[in-house]
């Protein structure tokens, strides 16, 4: 088949497969990893929180389908840190609070019963989740590489959910009281904004991650990218966004919240959602995690067994 | 609104009904409707109907008679392919299908064929 694209086994790579890195390149390529795996999986922690409680059965289904999306990724992501010796329990269940990686976005509870919030977050989070999975296309890494248009083919779905949900919202299209649903939207965007921000906060790590390739394009790219994308759509539905699309970057980090999630600081949120999803493991005094599924480099074709 | 779901298994499948889904508009529905009715089951293609644009005929409603109320059996295509006509026909197409089959086999030796 004739096509213009490059498919991942096509292409060259300059880094080698997980025994082949040097420790300056593993480090990089562990601190890409653990950024994307930590967002997936707290997001999808969050969401599951919707379960049984969203507006409507329909609502219910699609906000869980997404949470167990995300969960998928999460575990794609957790296994290429397993290349590296780590085991799950490593990674996850017996992992100090601080060690997480995740945005702080992903951790801050939802402002009770409030679908605005679960939306509004959606939206903010898979935008930057796209821009980030392109720029992984490009990635020097193979074992990164391989993975990316799997999780793509999801996500997809994820910024059709937010964004249809974020137009109805903004117009009042679902319960017919268009005040309601604006005043809500814009109130989760002023809580939730300064957070999203952390997505694009770099680690030490970010000028090796860049420069070695793991990913190219540097994370204030993608910000930048980000902000045109997300700032003239939100304007467009009336809703106030606290920066201009073409801010400078330095009038932007002035939103920062004091914890930046990325460096290992969290808000006082994360401790009581740790607490909650490691609850079962510590409480069955377990000391390695039970394997439901075959290894992701085991499953056929998109990944084992049905959902 | 209710939205009614068909959902189409493979290519040259029939759509079928499988349920509904609750949505404001229909780019909700559809939206739903694939998390809703195709997220276990393979899917090729999904038909998603406003309920209220679906036409029926109930055998019940008044003045309705499908297929009319007099004896019309004539018309169902199942009377001609049963009686002694019937599996004379089914007979000699088995026989050829033999005979067919017998001509083949000396060519067909040793090719291991399709097990399908």
């Amino acid at each position: 088949m004739a096509t213009d694209e490059t498919l991942p086994w096509d292409r060259e790579y300059a880094l080698g497969g997980p025994d082949e890195l040097s420790e300056r390149e593993q480090a990089a390529v562990e601190a890409c990893l653990r950024a994307l795996a930590d967002d997936e999986f707290v997001l999808a922690e969050r969401y599951t929180e919707w379960q049984v409680r969203g507006p409507t059965l329909e609502s219910d289904l699609a906000v869980a389908n997404i949470a167990q999306d995300e969960l998928g990724h999460a575990r794609l992501w957790y296994d290429l840190l397993e290349d590296f010796g780590y085991t799950e329990s490593e990674l996850i269940w017996e992992r100090p609070l601080g060690d997480f990686r995740h945005a702080t976005l992903v951790e801050r509870p939802f402002e009770r019963g409030d679908w605005a919030d679960a939306i509004v977050r959606g939206f903010l989070y898979d935008e930057f989740e796209h821009l980030r999975l392109d720029a992984l296309t490009e990635t020097e890494y193979p074992r990164i590489a391989d993975r990316v248009g799997k999780v793509q083919g999801e996500e997809h779905y994820h910024r059709e959910h937010a964004r249809n949900w974020l137009e109805r919202l903004a117009t009042g299209a679902v319960d017919g009281d268009p005040a309601n649903g604006h005043r809500r939207v814009q109130e989760a965007l002023d809580r939730l904004f300064p957070h999203a921000l952390t997505l694009f906060a770099p680690t030490v790590y970010e000028p090796d991650i860049v420069e070695l390739g793991v990913r190219p394009t540097p994370l204030s790219e993608l910000r930048e990218a980000w902000l045109d994308a997300v700032v003239p759509e939100l304007e467009a539905l009336g809703f106030t966004v606290p920066v201009a699309p073409d801010a400078h970057p330095e009038a932007v980090d002035t939103l920062l919240p004091a914890e930046r999630g990325r460096d290992g600081s969290h808000t006082d949120a994360w401790p009581d959602l740790y607490d909650e999803l490691t609850f079962t493991y510590r409480q069955l005094d377990r000391r390695e995690a039970p394997r439901l599924m075959a290894d992701p480099d085991d499953a056929d074709g998109d990944g084992g067994a049905p959902r | 609104m209710i939205f009614e779901v068909f959902r189409q298994e493979t290519e040259t499948d029939y759509h079928t009904h499988v349920g509904n889904v609750h949505a404001p508009d229909a780019e909700m529905a559809r939206m739903f409707a694939q998390v809703a009715h195709a997220r276990r089951k393979p899917a090729n293609s999904l038909w998603v109907v406003p309920k209220a644009e679906i036409s029926e005929v109930d055998a019940d409603d008044p003045g309705v008679a499908m297929g009319g109320t007099t004896q019309k059996e004539y018309r169902w295509a199942t009377n001609y392919s049963t009686g002694r006509m019937a599996e004379e026909i089914e007979a000699s197409e088995a026989e050829q299908a033999e005979a067919e089959s017998r001509r083949r086999r000396p060519s067909a030796a040793g090719d291991d064929g399709g097990d399908d």
